[in-house]
């Protein structure tokens, strides 16, 4: 479960002050897909991530799993980020230089798996996504849908707990946005992950548990 | 985990061949110059033999005579040797005439010098053309005196030096260099001692094979070394000052090299000159080792000024030369960083804490740079190998010092450790989320 308790995030550039977030509220419980939406500028990004330990709120606290980070060290903050967290960006944000499979094992890299270990979990990964033969691939040969079916892996292949997902399908087709919601959609069903996902399409939202919606850095429904 | 970040470097340095190629050929490329200028550095200004007691050395280049005369006639100079220079200066006529000296010169009034504990005579003013079944060899001669192999402390490789017997009975011995040796028995081993040469119209028993010096000092640039005695008879019963010989002398210590300097120039400016035709006035030029070097390269006769004139832009210029090339390795590094920002984000993102952004990149510099390095080695030994073999430099060979070359390794490591730790640490502190936009 991931709580958020009355955060503020404010950027602050030599001239004006932007209020992203103002005092906001946000519970997710265990197990829950929620989508969130509103208009370009909004906050969305900031509200995931805040809610990822990615980026740090001006004000209020950050639970996860009942207990606020606030007090935590940067290596704390990494070790819960590589064990209950994983990203999905709409960019999706591969590393060009690394295979896929490479790309896919990179949360455990930051863990005590061998290579051994760590190659047949990303392998698995890869297969639950339905991208096997694709794993010596490197990412500029890949379409878009392939790229953020790769970014999936990665994002699962450390088991999280919590999947923070960025409109995923922001930068893909139709068809290719319902593939991966459809894997977004098994992976919260079959094994309980809980998902926040930012998008602009309603009908994606639809799919979901909860529909949060943000206006101004505040929330409206 | 360290075999990780190896493991991640490789693979890093594989994929981006373009960059991994600058940045290997940059780094390559400065080592090599490094090491190549060191040892030039080493052959000609190093401790080598046979300049290991180069610090107690003074030279006695050659000697200057002039003639003044308060007369504002113009003279017509009948003496045309080619060291000859007229000219008027206010209303005196001065000539002057610079040179080596003549052998009853050296042996008369430089034997008896208080401060020298060693005495080098040489002429190097002939050649030798040596004879085998028919073939025929140049061989550049040397002439010398006993003290000769004193002062030089040649690197002898078989046999022995020549000695004061043999300066007085002219004996028919020589002492040659390997590289004489190799032209002219074909080989440079111990079996070459005692055998016959025919040098001129002469047959001479080879004493003595030295190592031919790494640098090309006119001192000791021959391949064949007689005993000085052997010389032309005309240089020995010459009585004018000037002629074809050099003279060098060895301190007791460093210290009375000063000393010694002003005995020389005292014995040169109160030169009895009425025996000397035509010349009214001598001066002996003297030089130590150094000021001897920079006086050759400046053509400046003041041997201590030349050295100042000398030194401070040599050393400028090769700290410049070092800087470019380092600071041009940091550039690079810390650009290559800052390009992979998006990169570090997503590493965090997934887990990874500040020093373990900071060990992948000083790892993946270490890795580049000991590449560089060793590519860098292996190409300076290639070339200096080349040039030595080629005799591209003259006779001025480029020394190999592994031990320089391993310094150098470590200082190029250090620097590619250095400059990726600065990027590294700024970059494994940015926050993530800035980094992802
Ligand atoms: N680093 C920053 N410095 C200054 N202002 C920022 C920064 N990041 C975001 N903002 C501002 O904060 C507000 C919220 O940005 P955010 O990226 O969360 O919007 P969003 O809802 O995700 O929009 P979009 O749908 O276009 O992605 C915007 O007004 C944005 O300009
Ligand atoms: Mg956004």
């Amino acid at each position: 479960m991931i709580e958020i308790q009355n955060v503020t995030k404010a950027y602050r550039t030599d001239t004006i002050e932007t209020i992203a977030l103002h005092n906001m509220n946000l519970s997710v419980p265990s197990g829950e897909f929620l989508s969130i939406m509103g208009p370009s500028g909004c906050g969305k990004s900031t509200l995931l991530n805040i809610m990822g330990l990615i980026d740090e709120p001006t004000e209020g606290t950050v639970s996860l799993a009942g207990k606020p980070i606030t007090g935590y060290n940067g290596k704390q903050i990494a070790r819960f980020r590589n064990e209950q967290l994983g990203f999905i960006f709409q960019s999706f944000h591969l590393i060009n230089d690394l295979s896929v499979v490479d790309n896919v094992e990179l949360p455990l890299l930051y863990r005590k798996v061998g290579g051994k270990e760590r190659r047949r979990l990303a392998l698995e990964a890869l297969a639950h996504v339905g991208l096997s033969n694709r794993a010596t691939h490197f990412p500029n040969q890949l379409s878009g849908g392939q790229k953020q079916r790769v970014a999936i892996a990665r994002a699962i292949v450390g088991r999280p707990n919590i999947i923070l997902a960025d409109e995923p399908t922001g930068n893909l087709d139709s068809h290719m946005g319902d593939e991966i919601m459809d894997i977004l959609l098994k992976l919260n069903a079959e094994l309980g992950t809980t998902i926040v996902m930012v998008t602009h399409d309603e009908r994606m939202a639809k799919k979901t548990h909860r529909l949060v919606r943000l206006s101004d850095g505040e929330r409206v429904s | 985990m360290f075999k990780n970040y190896l493991l991640l470097s490789l693979k890093v340095l594989k994929r981006k061949p373009f960059y991994t190629f600058i940045s290997l050929f940059g780094i390559s490329f400065t080592l090599m110059i490094l090491m190549l200028l060191t040892s030039l550095f080493d052959a000609t200004l190093g401790d080598n033999q046979p300049l290991t007691h180069r610090d107690r050395l003074v030279i006695v280049p050659m000697l200057e005579r002039t003639r003044t005369e308060t007369d504002t006639i113009m003279k017509i100079d009948t003496l045309a040797t080619s060291y000859d220079t007229t000219y008027t200066y206010e209303d005196d006529i001065v000539s002057t005439s610079n040179g080596p000296m003549s052998y009853k010169f050296v042996t008369e009034n430089l034997t008896k010098l208080e401060e020298a504990e060693h005495y080098a005579f040489w002429n190097d003013g002939y050649h030798q053309d040596g004879y085998l079944d028919g073939r025929k060899f140049s061989f550049g001669a040397y002439y010398v005196n006993a003290g000769y192999w004193d002062v030089f402390d040649f690197k002898f490789l078989h046999g022995s030096r020549l000695n004061e017997q043999d300066d007085e009975g002219a004996n028919k011995v020589v002492v040659i260099t390997d590289k004489a040796a190799k032209t002219y028995f074909g080989e440079a081993t111990a079996s070459v001692i005692g055998q016959e040469m025919q040098l001129g119209a002469e047959t001479f028993r080879v004493r003595g094979i030295v190592a031919r010096p790494l640098s090309d000092s006119p001192m000791f640039a021959g391949d064949v070394f007689f005993p000085i005695t052997r010389v032309d008879q005309r240089e020995i019963d010459s009585d004018d000052v000037s002629g074809g010989f050099g003279a060098a002398f060895l301190t007791s210590t460093s210290g009375r090299r000063e000393a010694l300097k002003n005995e020389l120039t005292f014995l040169g400016d109160n030169y009895d000159m009425s025996g000397v035709e035509f010349y009214d006035k001598m001066r002996l030029f003297n030089a130590t080792f150094y000021e001897g070097y920079a006086r050759g390269i400046l053509q400046e006769e003041d041997g201590s000024k030349a050295l100042r004139l000398l030194f401070i832009p040599v050393v400028l210029l090769i700290l410049l030369f070092v800087a470019l090339p380092l600071l041009n390795l940091v550039n690079l590094n810390i650009s290559r960083v800052y390009e992979r920002k998006a990169e570090i984000g997503v590493r965090k993102a997934f887990g990874a804490n500040g020093s373990d952004i900071l060990y992948q990149f000083i790892f993946e510099n270490l890795v580049l740079t000991f590449i560089g390095g060793v590519i860098g080695v292996l190409l300076a030994i290639a070339l200096i190998s080349y040039v030595n073999t080629n005799d591209l430099l003259g006779i001025t060979r480029l020394s190999y010092s592994y031990e320089v070359f391993f310094y150098f390794l470590v200082v190029i490591v250090l620097f590619g450790f250095l400059s990726g730790i600065l990027p590294a640490y700024r970059m494994s502190r940015t926050n993530v989320a800035d980094s992802l936009r």
